[in-house]
């Protein structure tokens, strides 16, 4: 029978430090190498995964009988237009973006936003079969798309990297933002054939940079830091 | 009879409605969280796995609000007969009241776990509260002792298995005494929140008092209170040292989540959820409370609100939701929405730890020999901070405290006091030495 020296509580026998202040058992009258039954379990449990079986197979059937449908009406009646492109497109775009919510949900969040840019990709490609150019694609479209997903991809990794917060995630939301606009900007100006140069982004860029200083200052510092969440705490 | 029992009776039990405490439950599930308690019934000698399946099997028929499964409808959640196999007994695990998918065990709301002589049932708040759970576990206790050859009869919790269900076990006993004229306003300010490092997926931190019920009788009798207002005082003082040790730019008052048991007050055979909450306070605002200041004060507000008055105007006011026509006719979705964040922002910030005491469990005296002691534990609390549960037989008196965070200040505050007034404490824990500050 042990007890602990600070809180004068007595020990079960398989407690090798007291639970309450993590002062270790030191009773000489005790074998430490003797094997002590444990109160608890050593085994930890896990939650079952719950399979969304039903909803994958109900919603690949609802997808893939509307692409089908479509592109046999396409291909038989109506054949004026490939106007059953965009809605296989978004079949294919639902579908895949269904998939780590509901049928493949071991695929971890950096190949599923990878997967997701791939898709968008790929659907705004098809769309280039209904226009006459496709150098809106090539010059636009698919810069953005690879920019929002890279960007995407960052966040993620912040957000899972490092501490998560109400002022951390607004920071990173905000840098992206201005880097988006940056971007989109810039890939406009490329597109119609003009120097690059910032306007309009600019303006977004001094607003960010503006916030993006307000807020590491807030974060370097621990009384401003917790006085802000004290008062936005939602 | 009533409406509601009538309208479930004549719809052969194909399904039955969640209770209006029930109804709260499902709404703050999320992938790191379910409401589920913990019993458990320490025995005398080892448990044998295969007789305790054949008990489950046996005991299970008898409470068929315990053998369902949760589905959603368009306006409110239902619990459906469940028929899949199961529910399954399994070797305990070390981090109890794990959260519980609607999906998983075969969409069992209840799991049943066993290790060396401890039976323990966990169950999903939604299905009962913890009288009704007790009766689940004693009746399965005595189902298991029979199996094993000992004579066991019927009474307190143990019900008998062979009896037909009585319809109003099944009763949402809220609605049946829910008719007061007014309704009282709830106290909503803000209480003091523990603060701690919130530990990882799954963790949930136990620590087991034990102690003997004679002592802690006469250490409450000393301060002339009850042993559940001298142990409430103890988790109010370790709460208001807490804070007063940590930095604050404001103090807050402390308060206590305490369910109160309504079968006391109302008659009623219900195994669904039957409680209500008081919330004793300390307001460290007003000046420096001592500790028989605390005492006389959770004394004072646990006589003046704990009778039958003021409990029915609480039900009243919980059904007024309920029973609105135009909250009925919303659908679910939204409803989830709006009480989600209604109990994040409000009523969890309402309370700074839970308590509940389970009192002086009654057992049958054929069961008396072969029980050790009884544990019971609150869950995995909503947000990070500990829930303290207490439960005493013959003469063992044992408070579990349950925690998500790292630290555990408030235990080693709340138990050092307790072994200041002179009583003789014996804590178990599944917290492993290097883990805990």
């Amino acid at each position: 029978m042990s007890y602990c020296v600070n809180c004068g509580v007595e020990l079960s026998a398989d407690l090798s430090a007291c639970p309450l202040c993590n002062t270790p058992v030191n009773n000489p009258n005790l074998n430490s190498d003797e094997e002590k039954p444990s109160v608890f379990p050593e085994h930890k449990g896990q939650v079952d995964v719950v399979k969304h079986r039903d909803l994958a197979v109900f919603l690949s059937i609802v997808l893939g009988s509307t692409a089908i449908t479509c592109a046999l009406l396409n291909l038989l009646i109506f054949q004026s237009s490939l106007w059953s492109l965009p809605i296989i497109g978004i079949c294919v775009l639902l579908w895949v973006l269904a998939i780590p919510a509901i049928i493949y949900t071991k695929l971890t969040l950096y190949w599923s936003l990878f997967f997701d840019g791939i898709v968008v990709a790929a659907y705004l490609f098809m769309l280039t079969w209904l226009t006459t150019s496709d150098t809106w694609f090539l010059s636009i479209a698919l810069p953005l798309v690879i920019l929002i997903t890279l960007l995407l991809e960052i966040i993620l990794f912040l957000l899972l990297h490092f501490s998560i917060s109400f002022l951390t995630t607004s920071l990173y939301l905000v840098i992206d933002i201005a880097i988006l606009c940056i971007g989109i900007e810039l890939l406009v100006d490329a597109n119609a054939k003009r120097p690059l140069s910032l306007s309009w982004s600019a303006i977004v860029l001094t607003v960010c940079t503006i916030i993006t200083v307000a807020l590491v200052t807030v974060l370097s510092r621990s009384r401003l830091r917790n006085e802000v969440r004290r008062r936005l705490h939602f | 009879m009533n409406k509601n029992n009538k309208s479930q009776i004549t719809e052969k039990n194909d399904w039955y409605k969640l209770d209006l405490s029930a109804i709260v439950y499902p709404t703050l599930q999320r992938k790191d969280f379910s409401s589920v308690y913990r019993l458990s019934v320490l025995l005398k000698e080892m448990i044998q796995p295969e007789i305790l399946q054949q008990a489950v099997d046996i005991t299970m028929k008898r409470f068929p609000t315990y053998k369902v499964s949760m589905r959603k409808g368009l306006f409110w959640r239902y619990f459906e007969p469940n028929h899949r196999p199961g529910p399954f007994v399994m070797e305990d695990i070390q981090n109890p009241c794990m959260p519980m998918p609607f999906k998983s065990n075969n969409r069992y709301l209840v799991r049943i776990y066993y290790y060396q002589n401890r039976i323990s049932l966990e169950a999903h708040h939604s299905l009962g509260d913890g009288s009704g759970g007790m009766c689940v576990l004693q009746t399965l206790c005595a189902v298991y002792l029979r199996l094993l050859g000992h004579k066991i009869g019927n009474g307190y919790f143990v019900l008998d298995v062979d009896d037909a269900p009585d319809p109003e076990e099944f009763e949402d006993a809220y609605m049946k005494y829910a008719n007061a004229l007014v309704r009282p306003p709830r106290p909503g300010e803000t209480a003091y929140r523990i603060r701690g490092t919130k530990e990882p997926f799954y963790t949930l931190n136990i620590i087991n008092g034990i102690m003997s019920v004679k002592e802690v009788y006469e250490v409450a009798g000393r301060y002339h209170a009850t042993i559940t207002e001298y142990l409430n005082s103890v988790l109010l003082y370790a709460l208001l040292q807490k804070q007063n040790n940590e930095f604050h730019l404001k103090l807050r008052p402390v308060k206590l989540a305490m369910p109160v048991n309504l079968r006391r007050f109302f008659p009623s055979k219900t195994l669904r959820n039957f409680i209500s909450m008081i919330y004793p306070s300390i307001d460290p605002r007003l000046g420096v409370y001592t500790f028989e200041e605390i005492i006389t004060h959770v004394n004072h507000y646990m006589r003046f609100f704990i009778n039958e008055k003021f409990l029915r105007g609480d039900i009243t006011t919980n059904a007024a939701t309920q029973r609105n026509p135009l909250i009925r006719v919303v659908p679910l979705f939204v409803k989830d929405f709006v009480v989600k964040s209604f109990y994040s922002r409000i009523q969890d910030h309402n309370s700074s730890a839970g308590l509940t005491n389970m009192g002086a469990l009654k057992v049958i005296d054929d069961m008396k020999p072969f029980i050790e002691r009884f544990d019971i534990y609150m869950g995995q609390p909503f947000s990070s901070r500990t829930n303290c549960a207490i439960a005493s037989f013959e003469d063992i008196l044992t408070i579990n405290f349950a925690s998500s965070i790292v630290e555990t200040e408030v235990e080693r505050l709340f138990f050092r006091k307790l072994v200041q007034d002179g009583i003789h404490v014996k804590i178990e824990s599944n917290r492993k030495s290097e883990q805990f500050l």
